[in-house]
């Protein structure tokens, strides 16, 4: 058997963990794979190096897949995934300045936990009313779940985030030295750089993801539809690796070796001390001053992290919607049926005598603690699936969904190529 | 171009490689205007992009200041106009082409491909040429290196082992040849093992 050589591209943050074990722990070569990984600096970068067949899968933004299969952006269609790499895993860090701003403006607000972002609210009212220039926030990739938790958080604090802020996408290697020259004032972004900005003593951490929206889905396992059907068994073959390494990755003890792995100047760069804690959840600061053990700040196995759930699909692409980055009248089920997919990801982990759901979608938001799953080929354990403002996103009313809030970009903020392609799309859904 | 009596376009090069930055602006000059940004990232490239307020912007496609410029895709009240990314028009083939160059190019307010084509080519070029330059220099310092390792191994070998000059470097050829590794690698390995034999007195070592 001839063996075939994949390129696989990733990201230097801490949830690349999954890629980096499954080829250091040799889960590719038992799979029959010989595996080159590929470090990007770029979102945009790793997205058109997969479009254009120069990796065969990336370690992607899910949200990226998902604005892909709604016609949005350079490779309309092009993409797809089966297999959800991490949930949770960001955090909204503020500057020390603003963060004390806020703790004058509104001291009664930022004693909650999870901290809302009224006492913010309180501070760009006050910045308003002296004519100061407005706030900068900085997230990583406009189809990021890091702009739409950071929009949503600020949503939820009746923060119009394209009127009331100013919201920049910064690299995030740049991000640390962005807030400490006051080029930003703030920012959403994956770890280790909200640990990077506490340690240099220049940011506080006001709010986790997981915080914003409980075991929200991060990166994927992207790879093109058009590779995964001619290779169906390649496919396969490197889902059931990276699973593999997913599975060994959830347990707590594993995660100071991954932490090691992932240090490495080929991986994160990073020293060991400064990105263990993203990795084993211990310390995180959150609420701007607490400090709490969070083994979930990132998962990567547990509560079938790794299905691909189409109501994940969906509520990414509400969020499109609500911040007018795709037009309401949309096909969501064919949409979503074509960015995430379960089916795929049950056979492989059927074969691995893992238990998979029985559905495809799930109502988000209804668990405020841990609960059992028992439509599924065996009882799962879920976490919460709360959002910060309590509300319930059901995935079969979608575009309501994303009509139903308040604080929503009420026209399009496409670009004129864009929007013809997702004109097409709703075209072709009618 | 020059028989269309329209204004030169603003051509804004973003590249943390000044001296590539400077080729690229050098070979576009005298068909644009041209602003290059080195170590510009962000809100900071965001600003310079609304004051300059450039037709195309070319960058390194690897850069990680792409996702900012991306984020200019979307409408925002500071330009008005959404911007594309050039060789999206072309296809994948020609994508993938300026990909391989390291060339990435963003036309502002629905300029025509023609237009901007030939500052696509020159970039394209300059970036080629900055990379043999670079892969020049690369092997004229390797050389150099292996040049004095295998020198100075050779200064090792008769040193210590009393070769002579011709001896030591047919030795270390032969096994050259023979473990199928450059003579470089070789001459480093005389070096590590006279370093750790030096180390311990010559005596314990292997």
């Amino acid at each position: 058997m001839t063996r075939t050589t994949l390129k696989l591209g990733f990201a230097q943050l801490s949830d690349c963990a999954p890629i980096a074990i499954a080829k250091e722990h040799g889960l590719f070569d038992a799979n029959g794979l010989d595996v080159d990984l590929i470090r990007y600096a770029s979102w945009a970068a790793m997205r058109d190096a997969l479009g254009s067949g120069i990796i065969d899968a990336a370690h992607m933004l899910s949200p990226i897949v998902v604005a892909s299969a709604a016609g949005l952006g350079p490779f309309p269609g092009a993409f797809t995934t089966a297999l959800t790499l991490n949930l949770n895993g960001n955090a909204i860090t503020v500057s020390t300045a603003l963060f004390n701003e806020m703790t004058e403006n509104a001291p009664e607000t930022m004693t909650h936990c999870p901290l809302s972002a009224a006492a913010l609210k309180s501070a760009i009212n006050v910045r308003a009313s002296l004519g100061a220039p407005p706030l900068t926030l900085a997230h990583v990739y406009t189809h990021s779940m890091h702009a739409y938790e950071l929009r949503y958080w600020l949503a939820a604090a009746g923060i119009d985030p394209d009127e009331d802020v100013r919201l920049v996408v910064v690299p995030p290697s740049q991000m640390v030295n962005a807030l400490w020259e006051g080029q930003i004032d703030g920012f959403c972004v994956g770890e280790p750089w909200n640990n990077a900005a506490i340690s240099a003593g220049i940011g506080r951490t006001l709010i986790t993801s997981g915080e914003i929206w409980s075991n929200g889905p991060e990166k994927v396992l992207a790879v093109r539809h058009d590779w995964a059907d001619r290779h169906p068994d390649l496919h396969q073959a490197l889902l059931r690796s990276v699973l593999k390494a997913c599975q060994w990755l959830d347990q707590p003890i594993n995660r100071i070796a991954a932490a090691r792995v992932i240090s490495s100047s080929n991986y994160v760069g990073i020293p060991f001390e400064d990105i263990v804690g993203s990795l084993s959840g211990d310390g995180h600061q959150t609420a701007g001053r607490l400090q709490m053990d969070m083994p979930d700040f990132n998962v990567f196995h547990r509560y079938a992290a790794n299905f691909p759930w189409h109501s994940h699909a969906k509520w990414i692409l509400s969020q499109m919607v609500r911040w007018g980055e795709a037009p309401a009248d949309l096909d969501y089920d064919a949409i979503a049926r074509s960015a995430f997919q379960p089916d795929t990801y049950r056979s492989v982990a059927k074969s691995m005598g893992i238990a998979c759901p029985d559905l495809d979608e799930k109502i988000e938001g209804t668990h405020a603690h841990a609960w059992l799953m028992t439509e599924a080929s065996a009882p799962i354990a879920f976490g919460p699936d709360r959002f910060l403002d309590r509300r319930i996103f059901d995935p079969a009313d979608t575009k309501n969904y994303a009509a139903g809030f308040d604080i929503r970009h009420r026209g399009s903020r496409l670009g004129e190529r864009d929007e013809s392609q997702a004109l097409t799309l709703v075209r072709a859904a009618r | 171009m020059p028989s269309e009596s329209v204004a030169p376009l603003r051509v804004l090069i973003v590249d943390n490689d000044a001296a590539r930055a400077r080729q690229v602006e050098e070979g576009l000059a005298g068909d644009a205007v041209v602003h290059s940004a080195t170590q510009v990232h962000g809100r900071v490239l965001l600003d310079l992009i609304a004051e300059i307020g450039p037709d195309v912007i070319i960058m390194d496609c690897q850069s990680p200041d792409r996702d900012t410029i991306e984020s200019l895709r979307q409408v925002a009240q500071s330009n008005p106009k959404p911007i594309v990314m050039f060789v999206e028009e072309e296809g994948i083939s020609s994508m993938q082409a300026a990909i391989d160059a390291g060339v990435s190019a963003y036309v502002i307010d629905g300029l025509t491909p023609k237009r901007v084509r030939p500052l696509i080519d020159t970039a394209i070029a300059r970036f080629k040429q900055m990379d043999k330059m670079r892969a020049e220099l690369r092997k004229t310092k390797d050389d150099l290196a292996s040049r004095k390792a295998i020198e100075r191994a050779k200064g090792l070998l008769m040193e210590r082992q009393g070769m002579t000059e011709n001896q030591a470097f047919s030795a270390m050829r032969d096994m050259s040849q023979q473990q199928g590794k450059p003579l470089k690698d070789v001459a480093e390995s005389v070096i590590t093992i006279f370093g750790i034999i030096g180390s311990t007195g010559g005596k314990d070592a292997l």
